[in-house]
């Protein structure tokens, strides 16, 4: 019986390894980096939306099933380098500290996720990469983790803190016109805990459209504004020029239809979500076509498939598809466990 | 968009400049328009402590919860006429507006209209009078409202009446048509009837008050009234910032009725049914109360008999916010308009629960001097506009505060001769041969 190739460490990944393993299946986990969780191990995420669960232990509830799990090969620091063949006949080499090595799978799951934009990249104005205080979602978070928010500039507290939103998403100049779905909800649960860190500070949010969906309307947005007091204010940052040692935001307060020039302590940055080096690379390898955004494509044009490809044998969870949150990353990785599994267990048939 | 409100903000840095009502220079008007010419357009910073300041008022929590739907607006009566409503004010607080010193404190009626639309369950309801009773501590209230607190708190009624005139209304009626004073021969009766103020002191209201006493006799109800013992009921000086002189009426009116044996109490008001229903449990005054209208809907099938001359007029009715959208009543008035024989009913298009109010709620009955400086027309002329709209000879009401509203109004609005002003209950009076 071959076994079934996720290609993967994050939620996803992880989900779907330890969903086929559980029915039986044998599994290669395949992982780049050297640690499995993906984005909220790696890149030190503090709590999830919107329940505020601590990131970390909430990550060992999918990370040890796999862990633990003897129908799961992980492979850590590999990568696929390439792909030959067609499922349920597919010849997968992997690249690791020891070297290559060829194996057999009979399909895949390909959960290589997103990276975060980089607002260096396409856009200067918002100036991340010339001040200290302008900070990225990520950065945030990783000095949220640490219970420590201060001025990198200077060490200090911020008695004013604002976040930008749709940095590097819905935005057709840069090329992402997507919405990416969760910073929405990051910011508002960031400013939760700014706030809870920083009592006394200011905290402003400035979006153009307040974007979460479900339960994170109430748990998270109204609970920033009612219980926090965080301040909601509906037109982004045009730009941020620095006055003496201070960040001056710049925009249109557009509720009051007024110009705005404020100062601000820090700034971050609401960065989207891109596809990453690595699901660009599977999607090549793995010769699946991509859906108009650039984000690996699911067979048909239907919302009620969310992880076939156009390949059969060959399945995509979580944000490899587009922008996708933790929900959405996990349920598909279980979806697309399964459809591996029916698929090898229709040729037995 | 907020030129207006802008204007008025605290004069920092800039000068005070002259600001005439009508410059023309080159050709161009610029009457009234030099503050704006002056106020900056930017916003510098975010000033919260107003913002604050407000959310930390018991009561007032609310206001820190809009996220700007601006449903409010579209039903907000002032801001018909003006510039002026809730979702305004949470973003003039944000910018560091001091709403507690400003005019705006002052213009809600309270009409529940955007409390009606409101996700957020923005309560305006409770945040005017907690907000208000902070600057009537601090004597920031304009003086008519200041006035109206101080006669009703030395005579029991806001308009400054001696309280040993309130059963006077009583003197000219014909001998057939009793109206006990309980407080001075107390004996059991079914209905005790809250006249209200204006009923008692007002010349339209006596107009209202007789034509009441004529139908419940005609209807044969036992009822009899407080006399000269019944006060205000202190809804409106509740709802304008002072609780305690609320409470000082309500707590007299409570010992009246502990004096008294009846069924059930029918007020004149609206103001008054949802102060003795909602607000004075709380005091320890329980009953069961109707408006005038609920009562005798309930004795329909005996009304109609009696109405028996044709009142054939097309009629338009004003929907009071304290009988509406604060107490779920929009049958009964409806009702009795049904049973008059001739009587046809044309609706303004803004009735039940989307009615557009008065303007005398909320204190506003005594700031019609106040508001205009802040309005572009009142809120009562808005209104009677809308009801000859509809063709209607005659505006039925039912909240004492309106006959002498909307006559004022229809005068103001140049509709004199074209729209009676009418008490549904001198409506039924006059059928059943006045």
């Amino acid at each position: 019986m071959k076994p079934i190739l996720v290609v993967g460490g994050g939620p996803a990944g992880l989900v779907a390894a330890a969903g086929a393993a559980g029915v039986g299946r044998k599994v290669i986990l395949v992982e780049a980096k050297d640690k499995l969780g993906g984005n909220p191990i790696h890149n030190h995420y503090s709590v999830f939306t919107p329940n505020q669960v601590d990131a970390e232990t909430a990550m060992k509830e999918i990370l040890s099933p796999v862990e633990k799990n003897p129908n799961v090969d992980v492979r850590l620091s590999t990568m696929v380098t390439a792909v030959e063949g067609e499922a349920p006949n597919l010849k997968v080499t992997l690249k690791g500290a020891k070297g290559e090595e060829k194996v057999d799978v009979g399909a895949a799951v390909i959960a290589t996720g997103f990276e975060h934009f980089d607002p260096g990249r396409e856009t200067q104005v918002y100036g991340y990469y010339e001040y200290d205080d302008v900070l990225t979602l990520l950065d945030a978070e990783k000095m949220l983790k640490a219970k420590q928010f201060l001025r990198p500039s200077n060490g200090q507290k911020p008695k004013s803190v604002c976040f930008i939103q749709c940095v590097g998403s819905r935005d057709r100049q840069i090329g992402n016109q997507w919405c990416s779905k969760v910073c929405c909800g990051i910011a508002s649960q960031q400013s939760i805990e700014v706030k809870e860190l920083l009592p006394d500070a200011k905290v402003f949010i400035f979006y153009i459209d307040m974007r979460t969906y479900g339960f994170w309307e109430d748990d998270i947005y109204w609970k920033a504004q009612e219980e926090k007091k965080v301040n909601y204010i509906r037109g982004i940052v045009t730009e941020i020029t620095k006055r003496g040692d201070q960040l001056v935001i710049k925009g249109e307060d557009t509720t009051m239809g007024r110009p705005m020039e404020v100062p601000m302590d820090v700034v971050v940055l609401s960065v989207g979500m891109e596809p990453s080096p690595g699901t660009k690379a599977m999607a090549k390898m793995f010769n699946l076509p991509l859906e108009h955004h650039g984000w690996i494509g699911r067979a048909g044009n239907s919302p009620l498939n969310t992880v076939s490809t156009s390949r059969a044998g060959v399945f995509v969870a979580g944000a490899a598809g587009g922008p996708a949150d933790l929900e959405d990353s996990t349920s598909q990785g279980g979806l697309a466990a399964l459809k591996a599994v029916g698929y090898l267990n229709g040729l037995k048939a | 968009m907020f030129e207006r409100t802008m204007a008025r903000r605290p004069k920092e840095k800039r000068a005070d400049f002259v600001e005439k009502d009508n410059v023309i220079i080159h050709g161009v008007d610029i009457s009234g328009h030099w503050n704006r010419m002056h106020s900056p357009r930017e916003i510098t910073s975010y000033d919260l402590s107003h913002l604050e300041q407000v959310t930390a008022v018991p009561g007032a929590e609310s206001m820190g919860w809009c996220y700007q739907c601006a449903k409010c607006i579209g039903v907000c009566p002032v801001d018909n006429v003006g510039n002026y409503g809730p979702r305004k004010l949470f973003r003039l607080l944000q910018t560091g507006y001091d709403l507690i010193n400003s005019p705006e404190l002052w213009e809600c009626t309270t009409c529940a209209n955007c409390l009606r639309v409101c996700p957020k369950q923005v309560d305006m309801i409770k945040i005017m009078p907690a907000l208000r009773a902070k600057a009537v501590m601090d004597g920031t209230a304009p003086n008519e409202l200041q006035d109206m607190f101080k006669n009703a708190s030395e005579y029991g009624n806001p308009m400054g009446e001696s309280p040993r005139k309130r059963f006077r209304w009583t003197k000219d009626l014909p001998e057939d048509v009793a109206v006990k004073d309980l407080s001075k021969t107390p004996e059991e009766v079914d209905v005790l009837w809250f006249v209200g103020d204006y009923y008692a002191f007002h010349a339209r209201g006596n107009d209202a008050a007789k034509a009441m006493a004529r139908v419940f006799n005609r209807l044969g109800v036992n009822f009899g009234t407080l006399g000269n013992e019944e006060w205000t009921d202190g809804d409106s000086q509740r709802l304008a910032g002072e609780p305690g002189l609320f409470e000082m009426m309500a707590e007299h009116n409570i010992e009246q009725f502990s004096k008294q044996t009846f069924g059930k109490i029918v007020t004149s008001g609206p103001h008054a049914l949802n102060a003795l229903k909602n607000e004075y449990p709380r005091l320890g005054g329980q009953y069961n109360v109707e408006h005038y209208t609920q009562f005798l809907n309930h004795h329909l099938a005996d009304l109609k008999k009696l109405l028996k001359n044709p009142f054939p007029h097309k009629v338009t009715f004003h929907d009071p916010c304290y009988l509406g959208r604060h107490n779920g009543e929009y049958d009964a008035p409806r009702a009795l308009l049904g049973a008059v024989p001739g009587l046809k009913l044309n609706e303004m298009y803004r009735c039940k629960e989307q009615g557009y109010c008065c303007g005398g709620g909320g204190g506003g009955m005594w700031l019609d001097g106040f508001m205009a400086d802040h309005v572009n027309m009142r809120l009562s002329e808005n209104r009677v506009r809308e009801a000859v709209s509809t063709g209607a000879e005659v505006l039925a009401v039912c909240c004492p505060y309106e006959v002498s509203r909307f006559e004022d109004a229809v005068k103001s609005s140049g509709n004199e001769g074209k729209l009676r002003v009418m008490d549904i209950i001198e409506i039924l009076d006059q059928s059943m041969g006045g």
